[in-house]
């Protein structure tokens, strides 16, 4: 996190300086490109985002003028390819796209990503150039902006209907790994622009920017993340081959790209709960106990590091919300439970309770579906607070006052800040998370996933404990948009995520999704 | 649905039905003489008058307060004058709204028996003069009594009337109208009971009724009228979860097992609501929970213990809260869509429709009428048996006597949809969570009552 936190804050600084020297855009007409794709040189040289560029994209991106003065006009291979209709992305063509994984199968993989991938980054850049000048002016927001133009070229240097060799296909590769690792920051650092530009956007309107974002880079990310997975797969595979000649199936872990159809929800629920239980015990010296209950030992194939996301958020703030307000809902019958208890340091409090369903559904596909419960004592959350909470909290962040409105009663438990202690917030962000289960090598070795998140919750943890004494001023800490980025990955293959409040006692949360082959009704 | 024939088939067996109905019901039948439609005709000129009068929403704390401790004459004669104003004018406006249906859904013979109660209703009502004396309040209320009866049956007419006209008219439009329509219906009761109890009261001030039954002779100060100050939230869970259990009992025989209620929270949470209505509510929810935890379970041996149903009651600072916890298997995702509907649905729909299209079935028909009848409709239904139940002491038997009467497994598709209609009535909510494959979570929010008025408002009264 730190060697890529680092290449930001210069990039943040350069791209401020430029924006001193040149007020407006017709004076910098000059726009140096990121050279090439050696990763030896990951410093972006941009001084400015080249905001209107209507440059024609194909080709060599070392061509290193651009000029910014002309507009749009009928040569803009941005708008062009924005306007090419996106075909939705199921789960069930991920599947098809990497089973069984030959290589025939990668090289048309790589070659759908190559076909889709432009597209795609094209209406990122497209949604971002049509904002207010202002606020793509922000050094942050053009930062992201300069990454979707040097990611779209970077793609578009390999030809269409590309790659056609195994070679080719390594570098293609490599090229959507590192495009995968400039974008890891994305969302924290345009939150952070939004944040900077508060007085001159409606937060309405930042809400859904960033909604309409968030949810078109997920499929994004996947895709770029999909081939990568079966990339990293076939190549492990191929020492395999030798030994036990062509045509041997998958090793059997059941991972097709990103896509594991042997997930156990259970396992994964289990491992988050380790990992937030420590940031817990660290932060507070307690640990709620967990309990899973329900159809445990049943499989759903779904896309773990999603599962794990969203799970990972809503057991912090079902965590959270248990130990801030445990006087609350104690009852004698509690502390009579957990005095049996051998004393873990669970502080009496009241078990988070998960409820897990698997139900398989008739017709064509004959998928799964997952519905998980989550159930705390954690107080519930605050009628008044209740409208907010799938809002972009950063959205009422007050820079002057330095903490996050409504400064509720302790009882929030799904808001990502408490007004008493905003630093502490800090271990909760996104990007902790994110980076986690983002960095791309944990895809291409199935194990990786799993142990990485207790593992890298430890890393996390600590530095989070290194955090809390700053006030938290240059993190992203708290910006308040794990609920609602949660519910962006339920929903983006149909599912659902709600929360049911009882103030004075506790929530509920219902997850839903759909696995492998769910039609939808 | 691509052919308009079952409709057809329907509209002739109910006449006969309607037929067989009359040596039963004669008080009902009277009122749904096959009319040519121009027969209904009315002038709509002293319609309109009405209905260019807006209702005046009342507050559950104004009832409250309407009777008080200190019932006189006076009290009595301007509660009874309101509901003689009140009445009509609620009434008319319904009446418009159904004048607006499209003919085809009026003419549906469930639909024009409705329209026919309202109108009949609307013109009595109208006529009434002034109540300058108690004499004249006794006449009134006995008129009002006879209403309420005769209107029981129209909640099973206009479902099925609804269904019946499912194809004619959008579904959310029909549903808006039926939504409308209850919610004015619910009004209309809880005035007119409200005023007949708070005159029984008066009329026999050293009788008070609910004394016996809850046996604490002091308790009765805290019961004005239909409203009841205090409801205990417990109290009534537990009621209505006995009940329901007893219903299942019935239903699937002694020998299967019933799942057990346990009650969770602020388990001495009381606060004021109308019983009825919330009584009518826990024990629908009960009702599908129960249900659905045996049928998931089905078959299974005496001994077998049936997963709990957990009950939440979570006193909040603005509302309370009941959470009914089942592991009855959730909804099925194809009913899931339509459960808050009353004219889509899938399974109730296929219901109805078996019904109608297999003769043989007529008595059960005629069962599913008459258990509709008292079990949609429990509300006024069992206010009604409640003042009589009063006289004889055995009110919490008799409140919910309706719930027991209705064949257990008979699922209209409509407890739901209505459990919602009353909720919201005073400003709460019913939402239901499927874990699917698992088991509901349905959560009832009650407000608390301080100065909310009724809901009437938002129907564009």
């Amino acid at each position: 996190m730190i060697l890529r936190a680092r290449p930001f804050i210069r990039w943040s600084a350069i791209a401020a300086r430029a924006l001193v020297a040149h007020p407006t855009p017709n004076r910098t007409p000059v726009i140096c490109l990121r050279r090439g794709l050696s990763t030896q040189d990951p410093e972006p040289r941009l001084p400015l985002a080249d905001k209107f560029t209507t440059a024609p994209l194909e080709g060599n991106p070392q061509s290193k003028h651009t000029n910014t003065t002309s507009t749009t006009g009928s040569n803009d291979e941005v708008a062009r390819l924005a306007a090419i209709p996106l075909p939705s992305l199921t789960l069930q063509d991920l599947v098809r796209q990497g089973y069984p994984l030959s290589s025939q199968r990668l090289l048309a993989s790589a070659r759908y990503t190559r076909s889709i991938l432009p597209i795609r980054l094209a209406k990122h850049i497209l949604a971002l150039r049509n904002l207010p000048f202002i606020i793509v002016s922000n050094p942050h927001i053009s930062e992201i902006y300069n990454n979707y133009i040097y990611s779209l070229r970077s793609v578009l240097q390999f030809p269409n209907n590309h790659p056609t060799t195994l070679a080719e296909e390594g570098q293609f590769t490599q090229m959507l790994k590192d495009i995968v690792k400039t974008h890891s920051n994305t969302i924290p650092t345009l939150a952070k622009g939004f944040i900077e530009c508060k007085r001159y956007i409606d937060p309405e309107e930042v809400g859904s920017v960033l909604e309409r974002h968030l949810r078109t880079r997920i499929g994004t990310r996947l895709l770029a993340e999909q081939h990568i997975a079966l990339h990293e797969a076939f190549v492990g595979k191929g020492v395999k081959d030798q030994h036990n000649g062509e045509g041997e199936e998958e090793s059997g872990d059941g991972y097709i790209g990103t896509i594991d159809t042997n997930m156990l929800p259970s396992k994964i629920i289990l491992s988050c709960s380790e990992f937030v239980g420590d940031i817990c015990e660290l932060r507070y010296g307690v640990r709620p106990k967990l309990i899973i209950e329900g159809h445990t030992k049943e499989k759903f194939p779904y896309i773990p590091v999603h599962l794990e996301y969203i799970i990972t958020e809503l057991l912090k703030n079902a965590f959270r919300a248990t130990i801030e307000s445990p006087t609350l809902t104690k009852t004698p019958h509690d502390l009579h439970e957990s005095q049996q208890d051998d004393g873990v340091g669970d502080g009496n409090l009241p078990p988070v309770i998960v409820t897990l369903s698997v139900s398989r559904r008739d017709g064509v596909g004959g998928g799964k579906v997952l519905s998980v419960r989550i159930r705390d004592r954690g107080g519930g959350i605050a009628p008044e607070v209740l409208p907010s909470i799938w809002k972009y909290s950063f959205t009422t962040f007050d820079p002057e006052r330095g903490r996050y409105y409504p400064p509720s009663s302790a009882s929030t438990s799904a808001m990502s800040s408490s007004a008493s202690s905003p630093s502490s917030s800090s271990q909760y962000t996104y990007s902790n998370i994110h980076n986690l289960t983002g960095v791309v090598d944990d895809y291409s070795n199935p194990m990786n996933v799993n142990l990485g998140m207790s593992g890298g919750g430890t890393i996390d943890a600590l530095n989070i404990a290194s955090d809390t004494g700053t006030s938290g001023g240059s993190s992203i800490a708290g910006l308040g948009y794990g609920l609602p980025l949660s519910r962006a990955y339920a929903e983006y293959f149909g599912g659902t995520l709600s929360v049911q409040s009882c103030f004075g006692w506790g929530t509920d949360v219902y997850l839903f999704l759909k696995g492998v082959g769910v039609e939808d009704i | 649905m691509p052919n308009p024939l079952p409709s057809v088939q329907w509209r002739a067996l109910q006449t006969t039905l309607r037929r067989g109905n009359s040596t039963q019901q004669p008080a009902a039948i009277a009122l749904t003489p096959n009319l040519a439609p121009n027969l209904r005709w009315r002038s709509s000129s002293v319609l309109d008058s009405y209905v260019d009068k807006p209702a005046r929403p009342i507050s559950l704390r104004q009832l409250i307060f309407f009777g008080g401790r200190n019932l006189d004459e006076v009290r009595i004669l301007n509660s009874a004058n309101y509901v003689r104003s009140e009445l009509p004018i609620r009434i008319a406006h319904r009446i418009r709204d159904m004048q607006k249906l499209p003919y085809v859904v009026v003419t549906n013979p469930h639909m024009s028996h409705v329209y026919d109660l309202y109108y009949k209703a609307f013109d009595t009502l109208r006529k009434v003069p002034e109540i300058k004396t108690i004499e004249d309040n006794d006449r009134f209320c006995s008129i009002v009594k006879n209403m309420l009866r005769e209107h029981l049956t129209i909640i099973p007419n206009l479902a099925m009337g609804v269904l019946e006209c499912k194809d004619l008219v959008p579904a959310a439009e029909i549903d808006r109208f039926m939504n409308k329509l209850l919610r004015s219906r619910i009004s209309r009761r809880v005035i007119a009971e409200q005023h007949i109890a708070l005159t029984d009261t008066f009329n026999s001030p050293f009788h008070f009724p609910a004394s016996s039954a809850f046996q604490q002779p002091n308790s009765h100060p805290d019961f004005v009228g239909e409203v009841f100050l205090r409801c205990n939230a417990k109290e009534v869970v537990e009621r209505c979860g006995k009940l329901a259990q007893n219903l299942a009992r019935d239903a699937f025989g002694p020998d299967s097992p019933v799942p057990e209620i346990e009650i969770e929270g602020h388990t001495d949470t009381i606060f004021p609501y109308i019983l009825s209505h919330l009584e009518y509510m826990i024990g629908e929810l009960l009702r599908n929970s129960i249900q659905a935890t045996i049928e998931k379970h089905h078959p299974a041996s005496p001994t077998t213990k049936l997963p709990l149903i957990k009950v939440l009651i979570c006193h909040a600072p603005q509302h309370i809260i009941f959470r009914v916890s089942d592991q009855g298997g959730g909804i099925p995702p194809d009913e899931l869509p339509h459960l808050w509907s009353f004219s889509k649905g899938a399974r109730s729909q296929a219901r109805l429709e078996n019904f109608a299209r297999v003769p043989t079935m007529a008595a059960t028909m005629q069962e599913l009428l008459n258990s509709h009848t008292h079990t949609s409709s429990i509300v006024g239904h069992q206010n009604s048996i409640n003042m009589t139940a009063r006289k004889v002491g055995s009110r919490e038997e008799s409140s919910l006597s309706s719930l027991t009467s209705r064949p257990p497994n008979l699922r209209l598709g409509i407890g739901l949809p209505m459990s919602r209609v009353y909720a919201e009535y005073w400003a709460g909510s019913l939402e239901l969570h499927s874990l699917e494959g698992y088991g509901t979570d349905v959560f009832l929010q009650i407000s608390k009552l301080g100065n909310k008025s009724e809901q009437l408002t938002l129907d564009g009264l």
